[in-house]
C-alpha cells in the first residue's frame, strides 16, 4: 500500500525524486493526536509538513498541498511558540503562491489590502526598537560618515530610504560636536512616500535647528528603482555620502527577467540539472536538505550568476544603479543587507534557506517580547510574514526580497567600482557593546572580509554592514 | 540536545531579557554617535565657519524682557533698536549719531540666556542673535501671557500669538483620536502613530480574552481532573463513574446510569463514547489506573488488534519490571495526580514525571477543539507541567535537529516522522525509555494482575501471542494502515517507531486496547470498566477516526483505506457486542 503511495509521488523529474525523499509516508491526518503533541515534537512536524507543502506546491500537486496546509493549520498558530509563528506565515506564503496560478482571485482576495503608511512607519520603528540590527547598522554607518567627513565642510548625505530619522538625528547630534566644528550638512531623504520625507524633515529640521547646525534636507519623492541619479542634485565641493539600508536587493529583481530572455529553455531545466547534481553527491534525505553544506551546493541560482558581466551581455539594473550611484563619486558608501541566500532560483531552495534565517528572526523576537506582545505580532505579520510571502510567493520582478549573501554584494560591488574599506574600529566596538547590551548570548556580531560586519543570531548570519569607497 | 539544553536557558531569562530590552530601547534612541566624538570643545552653533573671536554678550533678564530698551530721555518714547531712537532724537533736534557699518572690523555677537539651567546660557551654545535670545528667553522661561480667546492657547511672544491668531480655527486638524492641531506637519506626525496606538489599544482586550480564555481550559481541566479524582477514591460504587460521565458533559449516556451492571449496556458504552463531549477525556487517564490494578482480562480480539504491532515494539525496549512500574505511574500522572499515582505505583516520582510531560500534552489538548486557542492554552499547560522536563526548544535549534534527524535515519527508509520520534526521545533521553516503558507498561499491569500481580510486560505478551492468533489477520490490516499512514517499515526498528507515535496516536490505540479488554470481561468491576471503556473507547475513535482521515488524505489510497477499515469492522463485532461496532463505524464517518 505504502509503496503504491511511494511510487505514485515518485516520477521523472528529479525534483520530484526530491520531494519524494524528504515525503515522509504519514501524511497524517490524525487531527486529534497532532493537537497533543509536545512544542518540541510539534515543531518537527511543522517543518516536516512545511517541508512537504513546498514539495508539493512546487510540483505542482495542489490537491496534496492542500492537505498539507490543513494539516499545518492545525498546528500553526501566530501566537504560538517560534515554530507555530513561523509556520503561521510560510504557509500563508505557499498557499498565496498557490492562489497566484489564479491571478483573478488572487486580485480578488487581496482587493482590499491597504498598506496604511502609518502601519508601515509604525513596523519599521517597531522592528527598529526590538531588533539591534538596525541600530548596529546605524552606528556602524554613522561612525564612517564621521570619520569619513572628518574635516570636511560640506556634507552630503544620500538616503536611499529615508524613513528613519533616528539614524540622522543621531549623526546631527554628532556632527555638531565635531571637535573642528560643525560642517553644512544637506541630507537628501528618498521614500516614495512624501508624508513620510516631510516627517523625517520636520524631525530633522527641528533637530539642526536645536543644535544651531546648519542643515537642509532634500526630499525626493520616487521609488527607488525609478530614482533618477541626476535629480540627486549633488553639487561639486561637497562631500557625498550615500548611506543604503537593506535596498540593495530589490533591484536584482529584474535581472531574473533579464535572465529568462536569455535562456529560453526556462529556469526550470536548469534548476533540475542542479538539483540532480545534488542528490547524486548526497543521498537527497532530509538531514542534507536542511543541512548548510547541500543547500550551499545548489544555492548558486542562475539568476545571481547573470548579474557578472561575464553571463550578461547587457547590464542588469543592479548594475546600472549601482554603476550610477558610483557616477556621483561618492566618498563614502555603506551597504546594510540581509545576509541571507532568499534569491535561489527554486521554490525549494529558497524555502529552505528562509526557513533558516526566518528562524532566526523568530527566535530573537521570542527572546524580545512576550508572545502575547503586539508589537511582536505586528513585526512578525506585518515584517517577516511579509517578507516571507514575497520570498515564497513571487516570482520574477515582483519578487523584490532577493536577499543575498555578502560575498554576493562583495563582488557585485567591486564590479562596479567600489573598494571596500573596513568600517571603523571605534564603530565596532560601539556596535558591539550595543549588542552586549542586549544581555542576550543570541546577538553576535562577526567581522568578515577584513572590515565587513555581519550581525548573527547564535550562528546565523542575518544581516551585514560594510563600507566602500570609489575606486578611480 | 546541546542546542535545546542552551536554548532551555535561553528562553529562561527572557523575561529579563525583554525588560533589558526596554532599557535599551530607551538609550538606544539617545543616538549613540554623540558619545563618540570627544565633547571637549563645543563651538557655538552659528552658521558656517566657526569663528572663535566672537564677542559674547550676557543680557539680564529684564533687559531682554523690554520690549523697547532704547528710551527718548525728552517724550520717554521706547524703542527696540538704538538706530531708531537714533532717528527719533533728530525730531527732537537733539544730537543723534547713526552707527556707520563698519563690516570687517566689528566683532560679531552671541548672546547667553540668563537663565543658569538653561542650555544656552553656556558661552559655547549662545544664540547668533538678539531677537532670537530675546523670543527664546520669553519662549522657555517667561510668562506666557497672550492667550488665545479661540482655543485658549497661551504664548510668551507676542508675535507667536499673533500668528497663531490668524489661523487659529481656520485651519484644524482632528485625529481620530479626538486631539486637535492646529498644524499640519505636528498633525501628520501625531497621524503616523496615532492610528496604530489607537488600534492596539483596541486589540489589547481581545488578546486578554484569549488569554483569559485558556487560562480558564486549563482551570476547567484541573478541576475536572480532581473531580475525576475523587470519583477514583470512591470507585466502589458502580454509579459514581456514570455519574461523573454525565457531568463531563455526555447527557445522552444517561441512560446508562439505570443499567450498569448489564453487560450489554457496558458495550455500549465505547461506542456511544464516540460523541463523548471532551471533558470525558479528563476522566481518562484515571481511570485507566483502575483496570490495571484491578487486573482485566484479556479480551482476544480487541487485545490482539489493537495491541500487538506496538507490543512488539515495547518489548525490544524494556525488561518487564520496570515497565510495569512505568506505566503504573505513566497513567495517573496523566491525570495530573502524580503523587497519587506515585503512591499506587510506588513508582519513583522521577519517572512519573517524565510520563506526565509525556502525555499531558494529550490530555489538554484533547478537551480543546478550537484551532486558535489550541497553542496558547497547550503552552501553558506544558509550562506548567514539564517546565524542567521538556523546554520549548527555538526554531533555530528545531531545524537543527530536524537535520540532524534526517541524516542519522536516513539509512532506513526515511520518515521523517519517524525520524521525528527518535529523535525527539533522544533529546531527552530518559524520556524515551519511559515511552517505550509506557507501552510495555501497559501490558505489564495486565499481566500482572491476570497473573496474580507478578508479571510485567513480557508475561502480557507471551500471553498474547498464545492467545490471540485469530487476531493476527485483523491486526495485519491494522499495521498494513498503520504503516501506509506512518511510513514504510515500522518492521526493522520498531521501538524507535512507537516511541516516536508516542506522543501521537500509538499510545491511544494502546491503552484504550487494555480498557475495552478489560471492559468487556470484567463484569465484577463494572463500573471501573465503564469508566476504562469509555476513556478508551473515545481515544480508540478518535484514533481510528484519524486513521480514515488520513488514509483519505493520502489520496489514491481510498480504497485500500476502505479495505482496512472493513476488516476492523468485523473484527470489532466478533470481539465486542454488536452496537459497539456501529457506533464505531459511525464513530469513524464523523
Amino acid at each position: 500500500m505504502f509503496q503504491d503511495e511511494s511510487s505514485s509521488v515518485t516520477s521523472s523529474s528529479p525534483l520530484q525524486v526530491f520531494s519524494m525523499m524528504s515525503l515522509s509516508p504519514n501524511l497524517g491526518s490524525p487531527y486529534p493526536w497532532l493537537r497533543e503533541l509536545k512544542s518540541e515534537e510539534r515543531g518537527l512536524y511543522l517543518i516536516h509538513l512545511l517541508l512537504n507543502c513546498a514539495n508539493h506546491v512546487a510540483n505542482g500537486s495542489l490537491e496534496n498541498a492542500n492537505i498539507a496546509l490543513e494539516q499545518i493549520s492545525q498546528l500553526a498558530s501566530p501566537d504560538g511558540d517560534t515554530m507555530q509563528r513561523m509556520a503561521t506565515y510560510f504557509t500563508e506564503a505557499l498557499a498565496d503562491r498557490i492562489l497566484k496560478a489564479w491571478p483573478g482571485l488572487h486580485k480578488a482576495l487581496n482587493s482590499t489590502r491597504i498598506t496604511l503608511v502609518s502601519e508601515e512607519i509604525l513596523v519599521r520603528k517597531l522592528f527598529f526598537e526590538l531588533f539591534p540590527f538596525l541600530k548596529v547598522a546605524f552606528v556602524l554607518t554613522n561612525q564612517a560618515v564621521i570619520e569619513a567627513m572628518e574635516g570636511e565642510k560640506m556634507v552630503h548625505i544620500i538616503d536611499l530610504n529615508a524613513a528613519n530619522p533616528a539614524q540622522w538625528v543621531a549623526l546631527i547630534q554628532a556632527l555638531s560636536a565635531r571637535p573642528e566644528g560643525p560642517p553644512h550638512l544637506r541630507i537628501t531623504g528618498i521614500h516614495q512616500r512624501k508624508e513620510v520625507l516631510d516627517q523625517m524633515a520636520h524631525r530633522l529640521t527641528e533637530e539642526a535647528e536645536k543644535l544651531n547646525l546648519p542643515f537642509q534636507f532634500n526630499p525626493v519623492v520616487s521609488k527607488l528603482e525609478n530614482l533618477d541619479v541626476e535629480k540627486l542634485r549633488v553639487k561639486t565641493g561637497e562631500a557625498l555620502a550615500i548611506s543604503s539600508v537593506l535596498q540593495l536587493h530589490s533591484f536584482l529583481a529584474s535581472d531574473d527577467e533579464h535572465h529568462r530572455k536569455k535562456m529560453p529553455l526556462g529556469s526550470k531545466n536548469l534548476n533540475g540539472v542542479h538539483l540532480q547534481i545534488a542528490l547524486q553527491m548526497n543521498q537527497s534525505t532530509l538531514g542534507e536538505l536542511l543541512g548548510k553544506d547541500t543547500v550551499n551546493g545548489y544555492s548558486p541560482s542562475p539568476d545571481s550568476a547573470s548579474s557578472s558581466p561575464l553571463s550578461s551581455s547587457g547590464l542588469a539594473k543592479v548594475d546600472s544603479f549601482l554603476n550610477a550611484l558610483w557616477g556621483l563619486s561618492p566618498k563614502l558608501m555603506v551597504v546594510t543587507e540581509q545576509d541571507s541566500d532568499h534569491n535561489g532560483s527554486t521554490l525549494m531552495g529558497r524555502l529552505l534557506e528562509s526557513l533558516y534565517s526566518y528562524a532566526a528572526l523568530f527566535d530573537c523576537s521570542e527572546s524580545t517580547a512576550s508572545r502575547t506582545s503586539l508589537e511582536r505580532f505586528k513585526v512578525e505579520k506585518m515584517l517577516f510574514g511579509e517578507e516571507i510571502k514575497n520570498i515564497i510567493a513571487c516570482e520574477g520582478a515582483e519578487r523584490k526580497e532577493r536577499h543575498e549573501k555578502l560575498e554576493k554584494w562583495i563582488q557585485k560591488l567591486n564590479l562596479a567600482g567600489f573598494g571596500n574599506i573596513p568600517l571603523s574600529y571605534y564603530g565596532m566596538l560601539h556596535a558591539r557593546r550595543l549588542l552586549q547590551g542586549y544581555n542576550c548570548d543570541g546577538y553576535k556580531m562577526k567581522e568578515e572580509n577584513g572590515g565587513c560586519i555581519v550581525i548573527c543570531w547564535q550562528d546565523r548570519p542575518l544581516f551585514s554592514v560594510s563600507a566602500w569607497s570609489c575606486r578611480k | 540536545m546541546a542546542a535545546a539544553s542552551s536554548s532551555a536557558a535561553f528562553f529562561g531569562t527572557s523575561e529579563e531579557n525583554q525588560n533589558q530590552m526596554i532599557k535599551q530601547q530607551q538609550s538606544s534612541t539617545t543616538p549613540p554617535s554623540s558619545s563618540t566624538a570627544p565633547q571637549t570643545k563645543k563651538k557655538r552653533n552659528q552658521p558656517g565657519t566657526p569663528n572663535p573671536d566672537v564677542e559674547v554678550i550676557a543680557l539680564s533678564p529684564k533687559s531682554l524682557m523690554a520690549t523697547n530698551r532704547f528710551i527718548c530721555e525728552v517724550c520717554n518714547k521706547g524703542f527696540q533698536r538704538e538706530q531708531n531712537l537714533q532717528l527719533h532724537r533728530r525730531g527732537h533736534n537733539l544730537p543723534w549719531k547713526l552707527k556707520q557699518k563698519t563690516t570687517k572690523e566689528v566683532k560679531k555677537k552671541v548672546y547667553l540666556c540668563p537663565e543658569p539651567t538653561c542650555v544656552h546660557h553656556e558661552p559655547a551654545r549662545a544664540l547668533g542673535d538678539l531677537t532670537g535670545i530675546k523670543k527664546h528667553y520669553s519662549r522657555k522661561h517667561g510668562e506666557k501671557k497672550w492667550k488665545c480667546e479661540k482655543c485658549s492657547k497661551r504664548y510668551a511672544v507676542q508675535s507667536d500669538w499673533k500668528a497663531h491668531s490668524k489661523t487659529c480655527g481656520t485651519r484644524e486638524y482632528r485625529c481620530d483620536c479626538g486631539t486637535l492641531f492646529s498644524r499640519r506637519d505636528s498633525f501628520i506626525t501625531h497621524r503616523a502613530f496615532c492610528d496604530a496606538l489607537a488600534q492596539e489599544t483596541a486589540r489589547h482586550p481581545t488578546n486578554d480574552l484569549t488569554a483569559m480564555g485558556s487560562h480558564h481550559l486549563f482551570g476547567g481541566n484541573h478541576h475536572q481532573m480532581s473531580l475525576g479524582l475523587s470519583q477514583l477514591q470512591a470507585h466502589n460504587q458502580p454509579s459514581s463513574n456514570m455519574l461523573r460521565l454525565g457531568s463531563g458533559g455526555a447527557a445522552k449516556f444517561e441512560h446508562l446510569i439505570g443499567s450498569p451492571s448489564n453487560p450489554s449496556s457496558l458495550h455500549n458504552m465505547p461506542g456511544s463514547m464516540f460523541f463523548m463531549a471532551d471533558a470525558a477525556n479528563q476522566g481518562f487517564h484515571q481511570d485507566h489506573q483502575s483496570p490495571h490494578g484491578n487486573g482485566p482480562y484479556m479480551n482476544k480480539a480487541l487485545h490482539g488488534l489493537l495491541q500487538l504491532p506496538y507490543l512488539q515494539g515495547n518489548t525490544n525496549n524494556s525488561g518487564a519490571n520496570s515497565t510495569n512500574l512505568f506505566n503504573l505511574g505513566f497513567f495517573p500522572n496523566n491525570g495530573g495526580s502524580s503523587s497519587m499515582s506515585a503512591g499506587e505505583s510506588g513508582g519513583s516520582s522521577a519517572v512519573n514525571l517524565l510520563n506526565s510531560g509525556f502525555l499531558s500534552g494529550n490530555q489538554f489538548n484533547m478537551g480543546d477543539q478550537v484551532g486558535s486557542g489550541l497553542s496558547s492554552l497547550y503552552s501553558t499547560t506544558t509550562s506548567m507541567q514539564h517546565e524542567s522536563i521538556s523546554p520549548n526548544m527555538s526554531a533555530t535549534a528545531l531545524l537543527q535537529k530536524a537535520a540532524q534527524m534526517g541524516s542519522t535515519t536516513s539509512n532506513h527508509t526515511s520518515s521523517l516522522l519517524r525520524g521525528l520520534g527518535s529523535s525527539s526521545s533522544s533529546g531527552m533521553k530518559p524520556e524515551r525509555q519511559v515511552l517505550a516503558a509506557n507501552f510495555g507498561g501497559n501490558f505489564g499491569g495486565g499481566g500482572s494482575s491476570r497473573g496474580g500481580g507478578g508479571g510485567g510486560g513480557e508475561t502480557l505478551r507471551s500471553q498474547m501471542e498464545n492467545d490471540d492468533n485469530n487476531l493476527q489477520g485483523l491486526m495485519n490490516s491494522l499495521a498494513t494502515a498503520n504503516s501506509s499512514i506512518f511510513g514504510a517499515g515500522h518492521g526493522q526498528d520498531q521501538s524507535n517507531f512507537v516511541g516516536g507515535f508516542a506522543g501521537s496516536g500509538g499510545t491511544q490505540v494502546e491503552h484504550h486496547g487494555n480498557n475495552n479488554f478489560s471492559n468487556v470481561n470484567e463484569g465484577n468491576k463494572l463500573h471501573q470498566n465503564l469508566a476504562g471503556s469509555i476513556g478508551g473507547t473515545d481515544k480508540l475513535t478518535l484514533d481510528f477516526l484519524g486513521v480514515g482521515e488520513m488514509v483519505r488524505n493520502i489520496g489514491g489510497a481510498g480504497s485500500q483505506h476502505g479495505i482496512n477499515i472493513g476488516s476492523l469492522n468485523p473484527e470489532m463485532k466478533s470481539s465486542a457486542q454488536a452496537t459497539s461496532t456501529q457506533q464505531f463505524g459511525s464513530g469513524k464517518l464523523v
